[in-house]
């Protein structure tokens, strides 16, 4: 394969307030593989759409061996010979039909194998086709019956068949098991003797010296560092720290945390969580950070009975407990504020009061469950004061809220009760600084009179919130921090990692 | 000002439509036929549709938790023949045979959710085979017969003629009138029953905490499940109501015709998914809710009362209801409905 060069210069991308990819420039060669490095939210998603003609407009230019390209459309970038294996690979293939039928997707419109598609001419084409490139896949198999790391070789197997110059590989290995991560490795550096150019995304340090030849680090939608060579690896995670945002947070409080509320003890689920053992107290909030897929989401519903565990112990109050379902968890004081507001959190085409009264409707019943209203509207503008519902109305429909007014609905609803334990998942995600700033005032307050789990994959945050700082990875708590000895190069070091 | 107009006449469509077609449709067949209203003639539609809105209100319980339950028909049809039977055939006292129907469509009714949440069958689909086990049980019952005073016991070796009867206390659920006065024939004993369901059903969903708990696991059922609503609990509730409801209109039909035809439910499961969603557009509520079905059911009543008096054939009244079906929904689906 003749050598090719694409090249991104000044890439920009801009929505109605945000910036979310400025000045960037990017290259990728035939044979070699570049890694894209970045926390969540650095832009890393923003530039894989760009160069996969997701957007129809963008800034910078984009050439091909000093050619300049334009990519308003994912046709436009297939034509070119870049093609992506996404994160979510189910997204790019059809679950109920074959390898060989999923192999030949974009052809079927295009008449290639006629109106009439003999099935047994398919599957030798895709046996053919399969062996030139040396992929031994199972033609004849449905793609809902294959694993994770089959999928993505019969993605990548897809695109060698189109003639693939540029492969964009999306955090590849987020969902791999260890021994499948080693299959994928080899199979980059045999695309790269194949002349393949790629787009390597990572947040993972630790696999970055095994597959990349070049690095670059973006930051908050900035390339903040370029390395030629595979550097030390702390210098990439201090080149991927952000510099923290200066009092986003409440005053840390004086007084000593008192008695353990939860204990967990060697909590496991599926690969997800493994052996994760912590107690916390009243008064404390617990932060627990790491990477996407590190666990955190899985652990607090597994706390809050949404998932069963595998094995474990969970105490409350120094009492066992087997919690079946949310609605135990709630009885005992354990409440979620879940990931996904939008789909786990709230009823969308409901009013805010009755999103905010949904666990505890009980406390405004009379006889035969009839609910006062007018005890529940004085309850809900109540709370919606204390937590600044923006607009104060709480018989506007959830979905009519931003963000950020949403995310203070399902926390506020929790206020309703009495709670022991707190958990909140990525409670700040998709909301502006202001209602940042509240939430994180409110959770403080909170926290004085229960216990706080705070999810995060904001390492800033984390340190910022949490009286105490857990760092989770592949399912297991790898570190822990208290706020006087935490260090966010440490702990970036252990979520990625480049420590263990 | 002018947009202000659109939109208030918007809304004024959206809300009050249905039920300015309806009050339109009153004032032109009374126009148009003398019979059409009178106090009896209104109790007469109220009447037709009692069964229908029965088992309407069932169909949307299921809705209202985001499913479907299409068995109701067959339901129906099983209450009738099983009813009848256990009277004429085995000779079973009226109050006990109401009492093993009302279990018998409880029963199906906890086979449905079983189907749909232990096996996970999509709603659709197996409530489309319990459709078919329980026609295929109310067609062996009587071994295929039509059940009626002095048929022939099928079970029995020698086929001896039963001696059983439908006694006049159960004709009453579906032939009595109360409130008779001299010069007022009473109010039909199916519409009392018909009310009854309807406002016990709208107190329990629009008033109640298991009303909007039954919204809330129909509008996000992770969400419901995570703000701790046991939402199994609750969806195999609303298949069991589904069933139970369809059992009632079957034993209110069974004693109306007096006797037990075979597969007399069937009718019912179309109008009754119709006059649901027709109810969707009922108020512009754009969900399913009880008065809407209610009036969608009565909506269908009139329409059809009035055109048989019109003299409309048979044979295009179909085609009407879902002329008036297709634009209700259109009309309240189209105009997306302004952010507060």
């Amino acid at each position: 394969m003749k050598m090719a060069v694409l090249r991104g210069e000044k890439l920009s991308k801009k929505f109605p307030g945000v910036v979310a990819l400025d000045d960037v420039d990017i290259q990728i060669e035939s044979g070699k593989v570049h890694a894209l490095v970045g926390a969540n939210g650095a832009g890393k998603s923003t530039l894989v759409k760009i160069l996969t003609g997701y957007y129809e407009s963008y800034e910078g230019e984009i050439s091909i061996d000093g050619k300049k390209i334009v990519l308003r459309d994912p046709r436009e970038a297939f034509q070119n010979g870049i093609e992506v294996v996404h994160q979510e690979v189910d997204t790019q293939l059809v679950p109920t039909l074959t390898v060989a039928e999923n192999l030949y997707l974009e052809s079927f419109n295009g008449g290639e194998f006629g109106t009439v598609i003999s099935s047994r001419k398919l599957k030798r084409k895709a046996e053919a086709d399969l062996n030139r490139i040396g992929f031994p896949l199972p033609v004849s198999m449905k793609v809902e019956d294959l694993s994770l790391h089959e999928k993505q070789q019969l993605v990548i197997a897809r695109a060698l068949i189109h003639n693939v110059k540029f492969l964009i590989l999306d955090e590849p290995t987020s969902s791999l098991s260890l021994l499948e991560a080693q299959k994928l490795f080899d199979l980059v550096s045999n695309l790269k003797q194949r002349g393949v150019g790629i787009l390597y995304i990572s947040q993972r340090l630790d696999e970055i010296p095994i597959v990349a030849d070049h690095i670059t680090v973006l930051r908050n939608g900035k390339k903040v560092a370029y390395f030629d060579q595979v550097p030390e690896l702390s210098q990439i995670v201090e080149a991927m720290l952000d510099v923290p945002q200066g009092n986003l947070f409440p005053e840390k409080k004086e007084s000593t945390p008192s008695e353990v509320v939860m204990k967990v003890e060697n909590l496991a689920w599926k690969d997800k969580v493994r052996q994760v053992s912590f107690e916390v107290r009243k008064g404390e909030i617990l932060a627990i950070t790491g990477l996407t897929g590190a666990g955190k989401t899985e652990t607090l519903k597994l706390l809050f009975g949404a998932y069963q565990p595998e094995g474990g112990k969970i105490s409350i109050d120094g009492v066992p407990v087997k919690i079946k379902d949310p609605t135990k968890a709630i009885e005992k004081g354990v409440y979620l504020v879940p990931e996904e507001r939008r789909r786990e959190g709230l009823i969308l085409n409901k009013s805010a009061r009755e999103n905010m009264t949904m666990p505890f409707m009980k406390d405004f019943c009379r006889f035969l469950g009839r609910i006062i209203k007018t005890v529940e509207i004085k309850h809900t503008s109540e709370i919606a004061k204390r937590v600044h519902l923006m607009p104060l109305d709480v018989e506007r429909q959830a979905q009519y809220f931003s963000g950020g007014n949403q995310q203070k609905i399902v926390v506020g609803r929790w206020l309703g009760g009495n709670p022991k334990v707190l958990l909140l998942d990525e409670p700040t995600q998709g909301v502006d600084v202001g209602a940042k700033r509240e939430i994180y005032k409110l959770v403080t307050e909170i926290s004085k009179n229960c216990a706080v789990v705070f999810a995060t994959s904001d390492i800033n945050e984390a340190i910022g919130i949490g009286d105490r700082i857990l760092v989770m990875r592949d399912g297991k708590v790898m570190a822990e921090f208290t706020s006087q000895n935490a260090d966010a190069k440490e702990i970036l070091s252990y979520a990625a990692g480049v420590k263990s | 000002m002018k947009n202000n107009f659109k939109d208030l006449a918007t809304n004024f469509v959206l809300k009050y439509g249905v039920i300015v077609a309806l009050l339109i449709l009153i004032v032109v067949f009374s126009l148009t036929t003398r019979a059409f209203f009178t106090v009896d003639n209104l109790f007469d539609i109220l009447r037709a549709v009692s069964i229908l809105t029965i088992v309407a209100i069932g169909v949307t319980f299921s809705v209202v938790v985001n499913g479907m339950d299409v068995s109701v028909g067959a339901v129906t049809g099983l209450a009738v023949i099983l009813s009848t039977a256990l009277m004429v055939i085995w000779q079973i006292p009226w109050y006990w045979v109401i009492i093993i129907c009302l279990l018998a469509g409880a029963g199906i009714g906890l086979f449905n959710s079983l189907l749909i949440m232990r096996l996970r069958i999509p709603d659709l689909l197996a409530t489309l085979g319990t459709l078919y086990l329980v026609q295929g049980l109310q067609m062996w019952i009587t071994k295929g017969d039509a059940v009626y005073r002095g048929m022939t016991n099928p079970w029995s070796p020698i086929r001896e003629v039963t001696k059983g009867f439908i006694p006049k206390q159960f004709l009453v659920l579906g032939q009595g009138f109360v409130f008779k006065t001299e010069s007022f024939r009473g109010i039909p004993v199916p519409v009392i029953v018909m009310l009854f369901v309807a406002v016990i059903a709208w107190f329990f969903l629009d008033f109640t905490r298991y009303g909007r708990a039954f919204y809330a696991v129909g509008g996000n059922m992770e969400a419901a499940r995570l703000a701790g609503i046991p939402v199994r609990k609750y969806r195999t509730i609303a298949y069991m109501i589904s069933a139970l409801l369809a059992t009632l209109g079957g034993l209110v039909l069974a004693s109306r015709i007096g006797s037990g035809a075979v597969k007399a439910g069937d009718p019912y499961l179309l109008d009754a998914v119709a006059s649901t969603y027709f109810g969707f557009a009922v108020l512009g509520l754009r969900k399913p809710n009880v008065w809407g079905t209610f009036l969608g059911a009565v909506f269908v009543g009139v329409m059809l009362n009035g055109l048989t008096m019109l003299n409309v054939p048979w044979y295009i009244q179909d085609f009407i209801k879902g002329l008036v079906l297709v634009s209700a929904l259109g009309i309240s689906f189209a105009i997306k409905k302004e952010s507060r």
